[in-house]
């Protein structure tokens, strides 16, 4: 009769346990995140003994140095577990919102000149090393005011190659002269071969391996996938042949005269 | 919770309207801004029509510098769109550097040229291309011997040729040179001196198999960052390489080296000396390789020469000997022991090593010297010749080595390594070209430096240049001293209203401000092009988009003009079958009126050229490929030499094994060499002060430079946003102390004077680099803040370029 006991209590308390750390797990997912904004401005919790007024769910207020003296372990910003308490519920279904991707992929577009080129900065840099960079965006990370990106390639160590700040921050950032490029705009969405099918990847993956870099918990909503839990995503989104570039499409042309003569009115007349 | 499997059909259907109705209401909203993204695809529409399908992707080299890096170029209803690196380019195995990644915006500044303009007075009109082209006719047809072409490290081969053939087969006039002169020909003259032929033996292969890469004032991790990232990257996959930069500044590249090794202006002079002391002292040098394939030389002070003259050994033993490390320290600020691990480096033959540089070495008085000297090291020391160990010098633009060195578009030159004052060079030039023997002027033009100074200077009082063609360049920028060399054009009381300057632009820049006639033209991708970068890779594109306007090729306004020359009757545009210079057939054997640009491209011009500039390449060893093999390959490194039917490129140059030039059973050959012997010149030369010193009145050394967002003049970087928000002007780099003693901060307003003119702009303390005390650095890609108005015009005696490093300035508060 105590073995049945147990037989039936053990799958009991691994139930709870699972059910602690999924819920656990997602509470830290669905943890609200403002994008990143050079807007943002440094916020001092100076309220009375070091309690903070922000209230922003998943995040761990720290103490204040100047209330260091007086913090006492009950009254330390650090143990009121009460502010981790999310208000979204882990398992609800994740909806992609066309207004939420709309929103992203404006987003992305504004430290980006098409779709495929490198990223500019939108915070200060160190001008000389990689060291501060690689600290950040190795791993990728949250907090109530910033989403820091991992990496979306393997590592390359000489990140300013590639990323310059969106604005300066020594001198007045200005177009010296205006321009009329129009960049390549971001896909909407990948095409499906059919009803239900998992859509294709609807960009090249070249320098883009890590799909969690923006699809991921770090990623904006809108283009964060809907089932994080599945973590190997090429399995069933295939990449493009058509955007792999490694051969072009069509051998290189010489063009012909004609369209040339189309182009030239003052010519033709 | 598995949200993304299919749930009931009903249940899609509910989920869609609710998307369609969300999305509609979205739509709405974003067009009430400029935001046009296609609407939606919903899950009702497979295979949905995507946009970036509808991109078609094409192959051409970068637009700027000499690095050569392939990109994939992203065309969607005419205009470029997109640019990605190539994965199949060996050069950059798909990466790019941040200007790269937007070098399609360069085509789209709203500012374009796009019609032929005329100054009349203060004010431009807008001309008809006739008029235009029959300006210059008639400015040439009137004294074609005071007529002068500067052209540019960014022609492209064909139109690099055309303008060499129309000056020097054409008018027999010499006086074309570009504005490489100004970059690279203090390389020139290194390789001429030690190899007896230009350009690198190795290849960027190199910096995949070196254990130690030394930077010689280069700044590689902003000016040639993909090539700096690939050495970077082996580290961080575990190799084990030793960086070391020797410069006049702490810079990025500094920041990843292990040894920075700071140095004054000119004691690269004597490191190098110092490194050949202990090489030889010690006896660590390569005798076996000194004796197999190498002389000495030394200068010849009573003849200045670029031979100079052959020493022994011990004699060239006798004049390193005052180069101890100690007085080596002495001269350059480096620290003995520095010296003596750069010795032991060089010193050691198990280690491969391989030395860049670029504009530190070459703008520089002993340019030619100190180019000769670390060949010297290299050779005294046996790093040459297999892979890892090379020295190589990089160029700062697309084609300096493929037009303005290959084709030879310099004022003493003609293609394919000749020169004008070898009589067998010409006569085999003017076969090529089919023009009467005696065509071409035995004497060489006037070099970049006098070419402006002669414009510049009345005609009255000898200046006998009237009329300057500039192309793809930007000399009333980039020019040192501007106030002598090229502003007095704009100057009313100058006596120079005789002169006409014509220009050929994309965009209104430094230059175009004093031009008298602007040409727009077309440029990248909106043309054919081939162009050859640093490690003698020839690179071919085709036209993708049309040009804005009227812009057209700069290679047909030479044709253009060319013609109209010849329909004047001018013998010159004639070859000895009375047909005209650049007479092009098409498939049909009838010759195709290419100068009428209704019918330029009727057929590949550029092909023309190439194959018929083709013809030069032999003479020297620098071999190449039909132009169709460069249509399908991602570049190819000459000497491309057809085997067993397949074309071979070359990746070592004078190395058994790679070069098929090479001898069996030699193992290394100069097969150029300037003593006819198979062997390369060690040379030694003298540790000589800059040309000018700080001093009291002028306490600081001024250094001009680039960074990474800019190229160059900034006429196309700095009409892409990206690029001109993060780095949007000029500045003056000073060290924290020396700005403290004068009161400066960041951001505050100093003015910058030199003995030639001044300057006024923000001060940036510990930036983008640091400067050493009693040195100080200003970029040159800012139009409004123009550095070479204090920049001096002293010139190398061999390869006359300027050195824009170290210039006395002083500096104050304003």
């Amino acid at each position: 009769m105590s073995s049945d006991i147990k037989s039936k209590t053990t799958p009991l308390i691994a139930f709870v346990i699972v059910s602690f750390a999924i819920a656990g797990y997602f509470t830290g997912l669905q943890a609200p995140m403002k994008a990143s904004s050079t807007e943002s401005s440094l916020i001092v919790h100076g309220t009375e003994n070091g309690r903070s007024g922000m209230t922003e769910a998943g995040v761990i207020p720290a103490t204040h140095y100047a209330n260091m003296s007086q913090a006492t372990l009950s009254n330390r910003q650090q143990v009121q577990l009460t502010t981790f308490k999310s208000t979204v519920d882990p398992l609800a279904e994740i909806i992609i919102k066309p207004e939420d991707k709309l929103a992203a992929l404006l987003k992305r577009e504004q430290n980006r000149a098409f779709n495929g080129a490198p990223p500019t900065i939108p915070h200060p840099i160190d001008q000389r090393t990689d060291a501060s960079c690689v600290a950040c965006h190795t791993h990728g990370a949250k907090t109530a005011s910033l989403r820091i990106p991992k990496m979306s390639h393997h590592f390359l160590a000489n990140c300013t190659q590639c990323h310059i700040e969106k604005n300066s921050q020594q001198f007045t950032p200005v177009v010296f002269r205006e321009s009329d490029f129009n960049g390549l705009q971001a896909p909407t969405s990948g095409p499906r071969a059919f009803q239900g099918a998992p859509p294709q990847i609807p960009h090249s993956t070249w320098m883009r391996t890590d799909c969690m870099s923006c699809h991921g918990e770090t990623g904006q909503y809108g283009i964060r996938t809907t089932h994080p839990w599945r973590s190997n995503c090429q399995q069933c989104h295939a990449p493009s042949a058509t955007m792999d570039q490694s051969l072009l499409a069509t051998q290189p042309q010489f063009l012909p005269g004609p369209l040339i003569k189309d182009v030239d009115p003052v010519i033709k007349e | 919770m598995n949200s993304d499997l299919s749930p009931a059909t009903d249940s899609i259907q509910r989920r869609q309207f609710i998307k369609a109705t969300a999305m509609a209401a979205a739509t709405a909203v974003a067009g009430g801004s400029n935001f046009t993204l296609p609407v939606l695809a919903d899950d009702s529409v497979f295979l949905a029509d995507e946009p970036a399908s509808k991109v078609q992707w094409e192959k051409a080299p970068c637009r700027f510098c000499g690095t050569g890096c392939h990109v994939q170029v992203g065309v969607q209803s005419g205009k470029v769109v997109a640019v990605a690196g190539d994965k199949n380019a060996e050069v950059n195995k798909g990466l790019l550097c941040v200007k790269g990644y937007h070098v399609g915006a360069a085509l789209y500044g709203k500012d374009r040229l796009t019609k032929p303009l005329l100054r009349e007075g203060d004010v431009y009109r807008e001309i008809s291309w006739e008029e235009a082209i029959k300006t210059i006719a008639d400015r040439i047809e009137a004294a074609p011997e005071r007529f002068a072409f500067y052209g540019s490290g960014q022609w492209t081969i064909p139109e690099g040729y055309a303008a060499q053939k129309f000056m020097k087969g054409g008018l027999a006039n010499n006086h074309i040179d570009p504005n490489a002169r100004l970059c690279m020909a203090s390389a020139v003259t290194g390789f001429l001196a030690t190899y007896g032929v230009d350009e690198p033996a190795g290849c960027y292969k190199d910096l995949d198999e070196c254990d130690v890469l030394i930077m010689w004032g280069n700044n590689p991790a902003e000016m040639h960052p993909v090539l700096f990232s690939r050495v970077l990257d082996r580290r961080s996959r575990g190799e084990n390489v030793t960086l070391i930069d020797i410069g006049t500044r702490r810079t990025r590249t500094t920041e990843a080296c292990q040894h920075y090794l700071e140095m004054k202006g000119h004691g690269d002079l004597a490191i190098a000396n110092g490194i050949a002391y202990l090489l030889v002292k010690n006896g660590t040098y390569n005798s076996k390789f000194v004796e197999s394939f190498c002389n000495f030389k030394a200068p010849n002070d009573e003849n200045p020469n670029l031979h100079g003259k052959a020493i022994s050994f011990e004699q060239y033993q006798a004049l390193l000997e005052p180069y101890t490390p100690e007085h080596v320290e002495e001269l350059s600020g480096v620290p003995a022991d520095k010296i003596r691990l750069l010795a032991d480096l060089f010193g050691n033959p198990d280690l491969k090593i391989t030395s860049l540089w670029c504009m530190g070495m070459n703008q520089h008085t002993r340019g030619t010297a100190i180019n000769s000297m670390v060949h010297g090291v290299h050779l005294l020391s046996g790093h040459f010749g297999t892979p890892g160990n090379a020295p190589t010098s990089l160029t700062g633009q697309p084609s300096a080595c493929g037009t303005v060195r290959e084709v030879g578009t310099l004022a003493h030159a003609l293609p394919g390594g000749r020169v004008v004052t070898d009589a067998v060079h010409r006569q085999q030039s003017e076969e090529f070209w089919n023009v009467p023997v005696g065509r071409i002027n035995p004497n060489p033009g006037y070099h970049a430096v006098q070419m402006w100074e002669s414009f510049c200077t009345p005609t009255a009082q000898g200046g006998d240049i009237g009329t300057i063609w500039v192309q793809v360049t930007n000399p009333g920028q980039t020019l040192p001293n501007l106030n002598k060399l090229f502003n007095p054009k704009g100057d009313d009381k100058a006596g120079l209203e005789d002169k006409f300057l014509i220009v050929s632009e994309v965009y209104p820049t430094a230059t175009t401000r004093l031009a008298d006639l602007i040409l727009p033209s077309a440029m990248w991708v909106e043309k054919n092009g081939v162009v050859g970068n640093s490690e003698r890779r020839t690179q071919q594109w085709f036209k993708m988009v049309e040009p804005p306007g009227e812009a057209r090729d700069d290679c047909w306004q030479t044709i253009a003009v060319a013609h109209a020359l010849f329909e004047r009757g001018l013998q010159g545009m004639k070859d000895q079958a009375d047909q005209f210079l650049f007479e092009v057939k098409g498939t049909d054997d009838q010759p195709v009126p290419v100068w009428e640009w209704d019918h330029y491209y009727d057929v590949n011009v550029d092909e023309h050229l190439f194959e018929e500039y083709r013809q030069f390449t032999r003479l020297k060893h620098k071999d190449l490929a039909p132009y169709s093999e460069y249509v399908k390959a991602r570049g190819l490194r000459w000497p491309v030499v057809e085997k067993e039917g397949v074309w071979q490129e070359t990746q070592f140059r004078f190395a058994e094994g790679f070069d098929p030039y090479v001898e069996a059973g030699k193992e290394i050959q100069f097969y150029h060499s300037s003593t006819h012997d198979d062997r390369a010149q060690i040379w030694f030369h003298p540790w000589i002060a800059p040309a000018e010193v700080p001093d009291d009145e002028y306490p600081f050394m001024l250094c001009t430079g680039r960074v990474l967002e800019h190229w160059h003049t900034g006429t196309m970087t700095r009409r892409i946003p990206e690029l001109s928000r993060a780095m949007p002007g000029g500045y003056l780099e000073i060290h924290a102390d020396d700005a403290a003693q004068y009161g400066l901060r960041n951001g505050d307003t100093a003015r910058v004077e030199s003995r030639r003119g001044s300057l006024e702009l923000p001060v940036w303390i510990d930036g983008r680099a640091q400067s050493p005390r009693g040195t100080v650095f200003i970029p040159f890609f800012d139009e409004t803040l123009l550095v070479n108005d204090l920049t001096l015009d002293a010139v190398d005696p061999f390869s006359k370029q300027p050195d824009y490093k170290k210039s006395a300035v002083r500096i104050r508060k304003v």
